[in-house]
């Protein structure tokens, strides 16, 4: 019995670590499973079966229909524009911000008066609510008050009278990625502002002496050091970007002529204008699983390469 | 040489001005908005200035429409809430990824993360059978827990990051002079990432103030509602457009996360860039 | 220290059952309370009630600034009559309103009442919600509604939606517009070729600070209400949408129409891709010389600007083709749901007290213009709409198929695929049967 002692001890610190431990992560997982993981999971299980807004009053639970949610979803051309419309939005709303919040933080890092006081001023449409980005979108955009429209036409010497960025389906997503821009630069800006402030000024200063190239010093000494940021900012951007809604909802509905129906609209649309749950539930279904192998892949492809 | 440094010193600043110009002036042309009358800003070619400045639509706010009060009340209500409760959750969490290793924690941080990626809207038909169940629909209690539980995955790696700068050593000593599991964690620990607590507490916030899916969703009653949904509401109706009204509405609506931030941007920046940069 | 261990596995033992019971409500909300669509059939109540009721009115209207006003006034006529019945407003935006009291009648609890347009019944017909007018109000009240406009409102013979007044799609247009392009401002078109001759004068002009005066507007925007005003294009070119028994049938009629749509924008006449409240806002300005809305619509107008009512005038929808210009007919009506004993009675009376000349004349005449619908309202009809006045009697019914707010939507993307998208009709149109069929389907 006494010999026991010290090894029971430590075991019983042990396992009192672990209670603890999970003590302490019991209302995260709790909140976590309850509000997130068990409606994705209940969503999945729907967009396998019929499930209307009857079935919704009644509480009956939905009727298995042999993937008819899917094959309808193709079969009418619904889901592909929609994929690619969302791809589209995703991957050039993430490079342009990535270039811009790069060259945005490069300048503020270099030595420019006022770079503080510009840094904290920049920030301010990160803090708009999305909703109120939105409209003050729609208002630049007006077709025939707004800003934008006398812009185009005073630098276009009145040839493009008539500009109208929403009313265009070849233009109309473009000008919710300005938007998404708007809001979301800041917040790359002031990471990747902050990655830059990280690098070791003493190596670039080696470098310099040594005759490296400012692009040089760039490729081989920031871009490396950098790293870690760059890949948490940009796959911060992409689930954002991938996820965006209120503002395809508030500022063209997912229209014209259907060009802004991403996967996001299209499931909001099945599911609450159409009145087909099931519907809906199959495309969020079908974007999760597009979302879960994007995000796989950034990894993957950012892992292989070398870190430092 | 000098002559490539002038021009390219120039094009720094053109360049500079150009972004700031994209991210400052819409702000600009909505204040300037909210100061015309109706006519006025339905003028084209538009004024850069208030011709006749008025504040019309300030006082129409203030006095006619008192809901506006209302949502404001609430989304300050429910966003204050949950940034709390999500603070306090994610320092219990946060403290126990960061300190104890056992082999659960990469299958907790692996549904942390794939949960903060699944999109409101998947959860939407769900989670509202679900709430049901619970009694929590249209109730500010509801929304203040779903809000927190979207929130958390984040705020939870953000929080354990900092947690992970505070060094073991400290906690030891504490537990060799007899301080409990829980008084180690609130009275040595917690008071050292304060700027971590600050971090999630204002991020938390401002997302909570920025949500609209969810209120959609989950309140049903006028006097519940929160402000983006009762903007969407009221003020972009079907019958008509005020335009000068709606850019009012911007403005009031996002005057406090401007004030926040400025407040407290010191610790904001610092505590994401943390975060991030470790997450 | 052993204190703490057993609190906390305690705690956890007590979040696992937590957990284990939401779990299962997420999956099986089957416990959720059946629909309680057991009132009395065969015939309103008759009864008396005087206990304490709390009548349930999902109302979108109340909250747009333009019907506020008329709304707070019938509450309080309506209580003041019925001492013992409180109304509750249930609201949520106009696009939201459906999914709203479907949600809340999912959790158990059911709206008496539903102010809603007529394309919304199929909605709350399909989730069992509406009941038979029949069945809720009383049969001598229900025998002076305008027949026409009645059977605009059934589904399967039944009434599922009881109308306060209809509307079609009017023309309304500007005299001054009009005088300034030396066209006789009491003369409005009366066929889309005159509409055409008319639109090349206007064309071109501006308004005094210099901004263009479209010449002809039709909403295209993607709200499903705009499908009613398209379907209403058809209509005047005497084609056909749907068939009675919600098929799709695409006639000449409905392929000049989208002929049409197509000129107008490809001549510059019809802002794009607008919605109807775009078209009030550039009209009230006095930037849109002619255009089709609802005839309530006018309250938009005349909230952007006090002074729309001196230059506005209302027309018959235009014809076209072999059509003789009928529209389809619209309105503002009243879904009931039976919840029963004094709730089913509270919402009968209240539905009888609002739709009375004494609550909706002024409404009528001074708030938003709108047709009369029943044989004691036959005065009501405002002044603006006289010269419109057969509007309604001449419209005709859109078959209230089950997917009719999707199809409806469908008819937007049509429209903008051969507007904005430019493409050519008979190609678009092909688009919008697969499309459509697939709907009708369902």
């Amino acid at each position: 019995m006494p010999k026991a002692m010290t090894s029971t001890r430590r075991i019983k610190s042990a396992t009192g670590d672990k209670i603890f431990s999970l003590g302490l992560l019991a209302p995260a997982i709790l909140l976590t499973f309850v509000f997130i993981l068990v409606p994705v999971i209940d969503s999945v299980i729907k967009s396998f079966t019929e499930y209307k807004i009857k079935n919704v009053i009644s509480g009956a639970p939905g009727t298995w229909n042999n993937f008819e949610n899917y094959i309808k979803l193709f079969q009418n051309d619904k889901l592909m524009p929609a994929i690619i419309t969302t791809f589209v939005f995703v991957f050039a709303v993430v490079i342009s911000q990535f270039l811009i919040g790069f060259i945005l933080a490069v300048i503020l890092d270099s030595k420019i008066r006022g770079s503080r006081f510009l840094r904290s001023i920049m920030m301010m449409p990160w803090v708009v609510p999305t909703m109120i980005s939105g409209m003050v979108w729609l208002w630049l955009y007006q077709p025939q008050y707004g800003l934008l429209r006398y812009l185009v036409q005073v630098v276009t010497g009145g040839s493009v009278a008539d500009f109208a960025i929403l009313n265009n389906p070849n233009t109309a997503l473009l000008g919710i990625g300005i938007a998404a821009l708007w809001k979301q630069v800041p917040l790359t800006t002031l990471l990747l502002l902050a990655g830059l402030q990280s690098v070791p000024s003493d190596m670039l200063e080696a470098a310099t002496v040594d005759g490296a190239s400012a692009l040089r010093r760039f490729v081989s000494i920031v871009i490396p050091y950098m790293m870690s940021v760059i890949k948490v900012t940009v796959s911060m951007s992409i689930i954002e970007n991938f996820k965006q809604f209120p503002l395809f909802w508030t500022m063209t509905g997912g229209g014209p002529d259907g060009a802004t129906t991403t996967l996001a609209i299209l499931s909001y649309r099945e599911a609450f204008v159409s009145n087909d749950l099931g519907s809906g539930a199959a495309v969020t279904t079908v974007w999760m699983l597009l979302m879960i192998l994007v995000v796989f892949a950034y990894n993957k492809i950012f892992k292989a390469e070398p870190m430092d | 040489m000098k002559r490539r440094q002038t021009l390219s010193a120039i094009l720094k600043y053109f360049v500079l001005a150009v972004i700031l110009l994209f991210l400052l002036f819409p702000l600009y042309w909505v204040l300037i908005t909210s100061f015309k009358t109706n006519m006025e800003a339905y003028a084209f070619p538009p004024s850069f200035l208030p011709q006749a400045p008025t504040v019309e639509s300030y006082i129409k706010l203030f006095t006619e429409n008192n809901e506006f009060f209302i949502y404001y009340k609430n989304n300050f209500i429910i966003s204050g809430v949950s940034a709390a409760l999500t603070v306090l959750v994610a320092l219990l969490s946060g403290y126990a990824l960061s300190r104890f290793h056992f082999r659960w924690n990469a299958w907790i941080v692996a549904a942390f993360m794939s949960a903060q990626m699944f999109p409101m809207i998947s959860r939407l038909i769900s989670l509202y059978g679900l709430m049901r169940g619970m009694k929590l629909i249209n109730t500010h209690a509801g929304l203040t827990l779903a809000l927190t539980a979207a929130m958390l995955p984040f705020s939870i790696m953000l929080m354990s990051s900092f947690f992970d700068s505070v060094p073991v050593a400290v906690e030891e000593s504490a537990r060799i002079d007899g301080a409990s599991r829980f008084g180690v964690l609130f009275r040595i620990v917690v008071p050292l990432v304060k700027p971590g607590i600050l971090a999630v507490g204002i991020y938390s916030f401002l997302l909570a103030w920025d949500d609209y899916l969810h209120a959609a969703t989950l309140i049903q009653t006028d006097s519940l509602r929160t402000l983006s949904i009762g903007i969407a509401l009221r003020y972009l109706g079907e019958l008509s457009y005020d335009w000068s009204l709606i850019n009012t509405i911007s403005i009031v609506g996002t005057i406090p996360m401007l004030l926040l931030f400025f407040f407290f941007q010191k610790y904001m920046v610092k505590g994401l860039v943390a975060g991030a940069v470790k997450g | 220290m052993k204190k703490h261990m057993k609190l906390t596995a305690a705690a956890l033992a007590a979040a696992m059952a937590f957990s284990m019971t939401a779990c299962s409500g997420g999956t099986d909300t089957a416990s959720g309370s059946q629909a309680s669509g057991t009132g009395e059939t065969g015939g309103a109540s008759q009864e008396e009630y005087t206990e304490e009721v709390t009548l349930k009115v999902a109302n979108y209207a109340i909250l747009e600034s333009g019907y506020t006003e008329f709304w707070e006034g019938v509450k309080a006529g309506f209580e003041e009559k019925y001492p013992n019945v409180t109304i509750e407003w249930v609201t949520a935006p106009y696009g939201e309103i459906t999914n709203q009291v479907i949600n809340m009648a999912g959790g158990g609890d059911m709206v008496d009442v539903i102010f809603s347009e007529l394309i919304w019944i199929p909605t709350f017909v399909e989730a069992g919600l509406a009941a038979p007018a029949e069945e809720m109000l009383d049969a001598d009240f229900l025998a002076d509604f305008y027949p026409n406009v009645l059977e605009a409102h059934q589904v399967d013979g039944q009434t599922y939606g009881v109308p306060l007044y209809a509307s079609s799609c009017v023309l309304y247009y500007n005299k001054d517009i009009f005088e300034a392009a030396g066209l006789d401002p009491n003369t409005p078109p009366t066929t889309y070729d005159e509409m055409l001759q008319m639109a090349e004068k206007i064309d071109g002009m501006t308004t005094a600070d210099g901004n263009k005066i479209y010449a002809f507007g039709v909403p295209t925007a993607s709200v499903a209400v705009v499908g009613s005003f398209l379907n209403s294009v058809v209509y005047n070119y005497g084609g056909t949408v749907l068939t009675e028994d919600g098929s799709l049938a695409i006639d000449d009629g409905f392929k000049q129409a989208f002929d049409m749509i197509k000129l107008l924008d490809d001549k510059g006449y019809n802002p794009q891709n607008c919605k109807p409240k775009d078209l009030r806002n550039l009209f009230a300005l006095g930037q849109l010389a002619m255009y089709y809305d609802q005839s309530w619509g006018f309250n938009g107008v005349s909230s952007i600007n006090p002074d729309a009512a001196n230059f506005t005038a209302s027309a018959m929808p235009l014809k076209g083709g072999d059509g003789d210009g009928a529209g389809t007919l619209q309105s503002h009506c009243f879904v009931m749901v039976n919840n029963g004993g004094a709730r089913a009675w509270a919402a009968k009376e209240f539905v009888q007290y609002v739709i009375t000349p004494e609550v909706l004349n002024d409404y009528m005449n001074n708030i938003t213009p709108a047709y009369p619908v029943k044989n004691d309202m036959a005065d009501c009809m405002p002044e603006l709409l006289a010269p419109s006045a057969d509007a309604t009697t001449q419209a005709k019914p859109v078959p209230l198929v089950a997917a009719l707010n999707d199809f409806n939507l469908e008819l937007c993307t049509l429209a903008q695929a051969v507007t904005v998208s430019d493409k050519d009709v008979d190609t678009a149109i092909a688009d919008f049967e697969t499309s459509a069929n697939a709907i009708l389907a369902g």
